[in-house]
């Protein structure tokens, strides 16, 4: 795939609220990218101009918010929403290699979809893991730093850092598993290469609060599917894009933003497809 | 007999009999129906009754109520603003006080949106809910200018987190549950909308104990040319009511405002708070900016105080046209609201456009594509005529100019001197140490982390300086955050809020030239050129006239601040009746100053960068310990407050602004509460390194570390370019001194017999629990 041939939709609903930002990110690289409503791709009250189809595109994210308002569990609306009208075609999609990414709630909609971790099918029937509310009991917006456990994904690639600053900001971000089987579902995620992002404090150590913000089993931050193209991740990658929206950068400044490496590698995986 | 007929009709109208009422009976109806109209007002009601020859409907008569109310049409604050604050004429304003928010130039294309309101009334009786429709109201202020919302501010005044239960008045709720449920209704809402709060303050006080105060502020960005008014665009658009449902949520709030609150007031007025749903507000949004970036509307403005019976009258007549209503078109949340509730009713996330007839599909379209519903509910007409018809009939029919141009009050007023003499000397503290520990984790000066992280202040990606600045995982508080508005552009704006009302409470004058100059100061210390502000007066009952001689010193004081230094008041708000029968706030003018970032990246935060710097004290330090942390901590009464002269600070500011561009300048911070001692202990915490600091000769140790004198700032700088530094800043009269180098590990103070040395890690410590340990488990 050529760099002009790139499309990516940044999906929406009410109460997604990072689409802008996201969309930026991969337009400040020189791709096509666009916030598409859901109902875009189904609604019968939208018009010829601006009805959208799946196959438009070469890449989704589901962004960070609020989706309707996540006052149930956090992203259940919405992928009850693409379970009705989008599933297969999100599994096909899927599984012709494209990148599909989560970020915070978008996360959260991936795993609540079975999107994630997808131990044995692109979507699982049901959710197999969780992300509960934060030890802290409340919303948690600090930064976060990650250390890149796999570039084997189709969003690390060109990550050449070992530790990255994204922003966290969110409520529920706990990865938990299903109770007993905790250390087995380590397992197959370390064996499938699945662990992309823990979190560790600045200096690179794993760490307790507030390092790690919401107390996640191993420190997890990110995780993606088994081919790993499908990746979720609790921390804001599109809120380190450049590098004056760092942490601290008046401290020291690095010539590129962490965030834009991670945007760059979806543009070069892409570009290898 | 009734004053009180029911008119012959399918539904609930009432007539109301006033051409047959006396003064007493007038004053009975007002209290009866809720109206908080005085008989003056009441009788001027009749008159133009009697001319009419008729009586009016309860719809009219509470349509009048809330046109007229404090809240809506400002009776006893306009005389002091139009005569001191409002008319300073600046290259940069665009479009200033006469809408819901002030339009300021950006730049060549674009024009930021400033907006600030209070909602203390709400919040004292349910803080939750209270707070979080405040940021829905200024989201609202700022969208209806056709600008996208970047920043929510919110400043926050309680009583003592440590006042026992049994000393507070029946039907006040402990501060404790106040704070909690505010801060918790601003981060569920802000951060479901997706706007980033960067900056805002919490402030501890007695005098806030049965009035908390919570204020929210609004910055947006809009492209000029998408710019739009809140008036009705021409005689035959469509009013198209969109957003949320209405419902009896909210009914009288403005009313409520307008009075004093007391124990009563949780039974009778809870329904005077509305309820928020930010899920949709955030499509609202959307749908709104949308619809005006096409160019399909010609007015918007929010629904906020009064509902639709002000924002129908307030759009038609800044047109010079009339409106036709009809309420059975509004939709509802519940059956049965009668005429009048719908009419005044306060429901949250609704927004009103006028379309041109030809337009209205495409309008309805967009709105339906975002699931957010939209009605047309009446027209604009030619005359100056407001008719509402509900069902078919007439209900209400009045003069938009009698209605919308509410009363105007000069009310009576004394100005009374309460700031004492600097009489003899305060002794000086035995143990300095303990002193420091105390200011340093007292509740005015401790972290607010716990409050700051809670809100989601980095959504949209577009944060550059955040409100905790420093070595993550030691942040320290910072003067002013920064926002990059646009994809394409380095420039910036700086948001601060300030307002220090132990000052204002000793002297009302000098205490707000004070909020001024520590607003301004703050835009400077990140390097930002201070470039416009929004007041919100918060005051006790102006009926009273000590409350309005508060007043009147605070706007003449900020008018001639303002003046003097051409930043303009672009938009604000004043908020009365912030009294209950037991206690009144201290005089509290909010300020929300906004500065210009030619370019972020040469922005300037308040950590310490390195060692071996040098710091150099740029203003002068004097006696001024009136409503210093100091004086509290040593219970004394200390006589004069801090206090600003706008020419001198004029000339810092420029002196300091040049310096930024011509030197390399490693971290500013400005002393505050808490002194230079204060100022320096944040700056250590925030860079995790100590620094070593000489107490000058002949300056008594308490003045140089407490005093809270304005006008200055602490800059860290390389050693080589320290005495240029000096030179520079001696040439353009700005006063300076080197006061001491970073490094160690220690805050020292020396003076020519001993050292005072505290840890930065005890320092820390004692600066994050300071809050924290009121707070409980």
């Amino acid at each position: 795939m050529e760099l002009n041939e790139i499309r990516v939709a940044v999906l929406r609903i009410e109460g997604t609220n990072c689409e802008d930002e996201t969309v930026h990110a991969f337009k400040n690289l020189g791709v096509e990218a666009e916030a598409v409503h859901l109902k875009q791709f189904y609604s019968d009250t939208i018009r010829e101009e601006e009805k959208r189809n799946i196959r438009d595109y070469t890449a989704i994210v589901f962004p960070g918010g609020f989706s309707a308002g996540d006052y149930i569990r956090a992203g259940a609306i919405f992928s009850a929403r693409i379970k009705s009208v989008l599933r297969k075609s999100l599994e096909e999609f899927i599984e012709n290699g494209y990148p599909v990414l989560g970020i915070c709630n978008g996360f959260q909609v991936l795993v609540e979809l079975g999107a994630l971790p997808a131990f044995d099918k692109t979507i699982s029937d049901r959710p197999e893991m969780a992300l509960g509310i934060n030890n802290s009991g409340r919303f948690e917006c600090r930064p976060t730093f990650l250390r890149v456990e796999s570039r084997k994904t189709a969003f690390t690639g060109s990550i050449d850092r070992d530790i990255v600053m994204f922003p966290s900001a969110h409520a529920e971000g706990r990865v938990i598993f299903p109770d007993g089987r905790e250390e087995e579902w380590l397992e197959r995620l370390k064996e499938n290469g699945q662990i992309v992002f823990r979190y560790v404090d600045p200096g690179g150590r794993y760490s307790g609060y507030p390092w790690n913000p919401n107390g996640s089993i191993y420190n997890i931050a990110g995780i993606c599917n088994p081919d790993g193209n499908v990746l979720g991740l609790m921390p804001h990658p599109e809120r380190s894009f450049h590098p004056y929206t760092h942490c601290s950068w008046t401290r020291g400044r690095k010539e590129t933003g962490d965030g834009e490496l991670f945007f760059r590698s979806i543009l070069e995986y892409m570009m290898k497809l | 007999m009734s004053v009180y007929l029911k008119k012959d009709l399918p539904f609930e109208v009432y007539e109301i009999d006033i051409l047959n009422s006396d003064d007493a009976q007038l004053s009975r109806i007002s209290e009866d129906m809720g109206l908080a109209l005085n008989t003056d007002e009441m009788k001027r009601i009749r008159d133009y009754f009697r001319a009419k020859g008729r009586n009016p409907t309860d719809v009219e008569l509470q349509s009048l109520a809330q046109a007229w109310s404090e809240h809506c049409c400002y009776k006893s604050s306009k005389y002091f603003l139009k005569k001191y604050l409002f008319g300073i004429n600046a290259p940069q304003n665009i479009l200033v006080i006469e809408e819901d928010a002030g339009v300021v130039e950006f730049d060549e294309n674009h024009a930021y949106v400033v907006a600030l309101e209070s909602h203390n009334h709400p919040s004292a009786i349910e803080p939750y809910g209270g707070s979080a429709t405040g940021i829905g109201g200024i989201l609202r202020d700022v969208v209806c200018m056709g600008a996208q919302p970047i920043a929510l501010v919110d400043p926050l005044f309680f009583g003592p987190l440590d006042i026992p239960f049994e000393s507070l008045p029946k039907g006040v709720k402990h501060p404790l549950y106040l704070m909690n449920g505010v801060v918790a209704g601003i981060r569920d809402y802000g951060n479901r909308v997706g706007i980033p709060t960067v900056a805002g303050m919490i402030f501890f006080d007695e005098g806030y104990t049965g009035n908390c105060l919570v204020n929210v502020g609004c910055v947006g960005i809009a492209k000029k040319e998408n710019i739009i008014r809140s008036r009705a665009g021409n005689a035959g658009d469509l009013f198209v009511l969109t957003g949320g449902r209405t419902g009896r949520d909210g009914i009288h709030g403005v009313t409520f405002a307008s009075t004093e609150l007391d124990e009563t007031s949780e039974e009778s007025s809870r329904g005077a708070v509305q309820l928020g749903n930010p899920i949709i507000k955030e499509p609202l949004i959307h749908a709104c900016l949308e619809a005006n970036e096409k160019k399909l509307l010609t007015g918007m403005k929010d629904l906020g105080g009064g509902g639709l019976s002000c924002v129908v009258g307030e759009m038609a007549l800044s047109a010079g046209y009339g409106a036709e209503v009809y309420l059975d078109r509004v939709p509802l949340k519940e059956e049965n609201l009668k005429p009048w509730e719908i009419w005044v009713s306060e429901s949250q996330e609704r927004m009103m456009l006028t379309v041109r007839p030809e337009n209205l599909e495409e309008v309805l379209y967009i709105f339906d594509k975002w699931d957010v519903p939209a009605n047309v509910i009446g027209r604009v007409t030619e005359d100056r005529i407001l008719k509402v018809y509900y069902r078919d009939h007439l209900v209400y029919e009045m003069d938009i100019e009698f209605v919308t141009k509410g009363p105007e009050y000069c009310r009576p007023f004394k100005v009374e001197k309460r700031e004492g003499e600097i009489h003899g000397r305060v002794p000086e503290p035995v143990d300095y140490l303990s002193v420091m520990r105390s200011i340093i984790s007292h509740p005015n000066i401790a972290s607010k982390e716990f409050a700051i992280r809670q809100y989601d202040h980095e959504v949209r990606g577009n944060t550059i300086i955040k409100p905790l600045q420093g070595i993550p995982g030691n942040e320290s508080h910072g003067d002013s955050a920064v926002i990059k508005p646009l994809a394409d552009s380095w420039k910036g704006l700086a948001i601060t809020a300030d307002v220090n009302p132990y000052y204002t409470k000793i002297d009302p004058y000098w205490g707000t030239t004070a909020a001024f100059d520590e607003m301004c100061r703050n835009l400077v210390s990140v390097n930002s050129i201070p470039h416009s502000f929004a007041d919100c007066l918060n005051f006790g009952n102006p009926e009273k006239p000590l409350r309005l001689g508060d007043f009147q010193e605070s706007v003449r004081a900020l008018g001639w601040m303002a003046r003097t230094l051409g930043i303009p008041c672009v938009s604000g708000n004043v908020s009365f009746y912030n009294e209950t029968p037991y206690s009144y706030v201290p005089p509290t003018p909010t300020l929300m100053g906004i500065g210009i970032v030619e370019d972020v990246r040469k922005a300037v935060t308040m950590d310490i960068k390195k060692r071996g710097s040098v710091l150099i004290l740029i203003g002068e330090t004097k006696e001024e310990f009136g409503g210093s942390v100091y004086s509290k901590i040593r219970g004394i009464e200390m006589g004069r407050v801090p206090r600003s002269d706008p020419v001198r600070l004029k000339n810092s500011m420029e002196g300091l602004l040049s310096l930024f561009r011509e030197f390399s300048i490693l971290s500013c911070h400005d002393p505050s509460e808490g002194g230079i001692f204060a100022c320096l202990a944040e700056m250590c915490i925030g860079g995790g390194t100590g620094c070593d600091v000489e107490v000058p000769d002949g300056m008594r140790k308490d003045v140089f570390l407490f005093s809270e004198s304005t006008t200055r700032w602490i800059v860290e700088v390389r050693e080589e370019d320290s005495r240029d530094i000096l030179e520079f800043l001696n040439k353009r009269n700005v006063p300076t001194r080197i006061i001491g180098r970073t490094g160690g590990r220690e805050l020292r103070f020396n003076t020519g017999t001993e050292n005072l040395s505290i840890s930065v890690k005890e320092l820390d410590e004692l600066w994050r629990s300071g809050i924290v340990s009121l707070m409980g488990g």
